[in-house]
């Protein structure tokens, strides 16, 4: 039983359609890989599975937990579980980011029927993940994202990943833009997640983040569609190959 | 008392209207400007001759004498309390600016026999409030505050009123900031109910290597406009924010002229406008940099935020330039919230109209930040975010 089932999706940006038919299954404590060539669709996969104000839809279906969520709106779908890691995090000057954190947090608590943080629970709560990530303090009082490196900004996105808990995790290149101890940090919060149930999408030009997030599934994404699904062993022929070898199966 | 009634009227006329004596001079000047108009270009879009038109009840001057308090008192244009040993006084309306753009300038001193003068000559910081307590009437006063030299003051202006309507206040300050002193000037004011309109017409100079630091927090509804004219001497410095948060069909703004008279004078003008329902925001402003200010370094800016399809932002920056050797720039944009942003927060579960609110506060923020005292601040946020969510329309 798949937690995410992509059914045929067909999606659009603006006047170009670049999904053309995708099929993807998500299978619960399982890390998927989606490779492929630039302008392949992964990124617009990415935002079509969080509903994103880009992406029309033309055809096709997302279900997620046995639920059609085509029409389901940004925050409904990240309240029932599905988290984007961005590629590129958008600096959001005067929010500050322990504020933005705890009311994300506290939105997910209340619909759940949880009862929600105050600052004091939430401070305590972050103290261990910023040092698990090599965050210094100083970040959450600062403004979210504004002024933050490349990788505090990938950290940062982690971290919201590990107070938020989804059960879906997509990771668009998380691995753009770090060096190797932001690269080491960041996969240790990510496979810090992993418990069994969570499914992970990680979307990477390079397969240097498999190195460190171990994939069970790699897909290969051409052209809008999966036209290809193999075991890990499939990374060393890409890299060695390229995708032009890849035949659609 | 109907204002309009002084339009197209000639110096013999309006001295005899006005019962004035021995101001020829300022008489002349308001002669020449004219009423202001929606012809006239700095009242083109606040609708002035409605609020002139009317007629209000005027009030006798009657000088109190001062009670001891933390802050500066001032009741329907008269003082009534001020902080032990601080000068504060009554005088004749006097060092007055002769090449401001404002008529209302010139009609506040003609209105007004005497100036508040408050003369601050230590390091202090020090609160003003003025209360509106007269229904229907017009409320005219002026202040003149003169910042000794090397001293560095703080004035917190702060606005109430009773449960009044229709009054119109037309008041302002003629500020002398004098040579290696700083004044900062921190006004906050809450509008609402068509309590009062208010003209509030302020002529800043600052002396050589002195710094005028003017934020004003404007927010709810009715009808006001701040006019403001600062002149820069050499090696001086100003630092102009204006946060401007309007709902209903409210219609407020600034118009300013920023003028560097001095070599190496450096000016700083930042709005940020926020506007809800069918209100009207204004920002125009001019940077007029002379021959004799060498090495000018100037910079303006207006960012607005249209919440709802009936707002609107008239943002006017200019630049006027008679030298080469300076650095000036200048901008103005208007649009909705963005995108991206608004998006990033959805994607982490909050909802939308709780995404707008927060980074239309977070909008506000970076303004209200440059308050440096924190107690100040954090009272000035709380002004914000309580009438945000009062007058914001969800939509």
């Amino acid at each position: 039983m798949s937690i995410m089932k992509i059914e045929n999706l067909q999606a659009k940006i603006g006047d170009k359609q670049i999904l053309k038919g995708l099929n993807l299954e998500l299978e619960p404590g399982k890390v998927h890989a989606i490779m492929g060539p630039n302008g392949a669709g992964k990124s617009t996969l990415s935002k079509a599975l969080v509903g994103h104000y880009d992406i029309e839809l033309l055809g096709g279906d997302i279900t997620y937990k046995g639920k059609n969520i085509n029409e389901m709106e940004a925050e409904e779908r990240a309240l029932e579980g599905i988290f984007l890691s961005f590629q590129h995090p958008v600096e959001i000057p005067g929010v500050n980011n322990a504020y933005f954190l705890r009311t994300a947090l506290n939105a997910k608590l209340k619909h759940e029927g949880k009862e929600e943080l105050n600052a004091a629970e939430f401070l305590r709560l972050m103290k261990g993940h910023l040092e698990m990530l090599g965050m210094k303090s100083d970040m959450i009082s600062r403004s979210l994202n504004e002024g933050f490196s490349g990788g505090e900004k990938k950290r940062n996105e982690i971290l919201q990943m590990l107070i938020l808990e989804p059960e879906v995790i997509i990771l668009d290149e998380i691995d753009s833009g770090l060096d190797i101890d932001a690269l080491r940090a960041v996969s240790e919060g990510i496979n810090k997640m992993k418990d069994g149930k969570r499914s992970f999408l990680v979307i990477t030009h390079y397969s240097r983040i498999l190195d460190y997030i171990e994939p069970d599934y790699i897909h290969v994404l051409k052209d809008g569609k999966v036209i290809k699904t193999a075991g890990p062993e499939l990374v060393p022929y890409l890299e060695e190959h390229g995708y032009d070898g890849i035949e659609e199966e | 008392m109907n204002l309009s009634t002084l339009k197209n009227k000639n110096l013999q006329e309006l001295n005899a209207l006005l019962d004035i004596k021995d101001r020829d001079i300022l008489t002349e000047r308001f002669v020449s400007l004219g009423l202001p108009s929606k012809k006239s270009e700095e009242y083109r879009y606040f609708d002035v001759e409605k609020l002139l038109e009317k007629e209000y009840k005027t009030l006798t001057y009657v000088p109190k004498t001062l009670q001891v308090s933390e802050k500066i008192e001032i009741v329907d244009g008269v003082v009534v309390a001020g902080p032990q040993g601080m000068r504060i006084y009554n005088e004749p309306c006097g060092q007055t600016d002769m090449e401001h753009f404002d008529p209302l300038y010139y009609l506040g001193h003609l209105l007004s026999p005497h100036a508040i003068k408050i003369e601050l000559d230590g390091d202090v910081e020090v609160e003003i409030e003025h209360k509106f307590t007269q229904s229907d009437t017009l409320i005219n006063y002026r202040i003149v505050l003169y910042n000794q030299a090397n001293r560095h003051a703080t004035v917190y202006e702060n606005f109430v009123s009773e449960d009044i309507e229709n009054t119109l206040v037309l008041y302002g300050y003629d500020m002398h900031i004098a040579q290696d002193s700083t004044l900062r000037v921190v006004k906050m004011q809450n509008m609402e109910k068509n309590q009062y309109s208010m003209v509030a017409s302020h002529r800043v100079n600052v002396s050589k290597n002195a710094s005028a630091i003017l934020k004003s927090f404007d927010l709810g509804g009715d009808k006001a406009l701040q006019l403001l004219k600062v002149e820069l001497a050499e090696h001086s410095h100003v630092d102009a924010g204006h946060l401007l948060y309007l709902n209903a069909d409210s219609k407020r703004g600034t118009v300013s002229q920023i003028v560097h008279n001095g070599e190496h004078s450096t000016s700083k003008q930042e709005a940020k406008n926020i506007l809800d329902g069918d209100a009207r925001g204004i920002f125009d402003a001019l940077i007029r940099v002379q021959p004799s200010a060498k090495y000018t370094k100037a910079e303006q800016n207006s960012k607005a935020i249209l919440l709802h399809e009936q707002a609107y932002m008239a943002a006017k920056p200019q630049l006027e330039i008679y030298i080469d050797e300076l650095e000036a720039s200048h901008g103005a944009t208007t649009g909705q919230l963005d995108r991206k942003q608004l998006f990033y927060l959805q994607s982490r579960g909050i909802s939308y109209v709780e995404a707008r609110k927060i980074l239309v506060i977070a909008f506000a923020n970076t303004l209200i930040e440059t308050v440096k005292d924190t107690r100040h601040q954090e009272r000035i946020k709380a002004s914000f975010e309580k009438v945000f969510y009062s007058g914001h329309t969800n939509r």
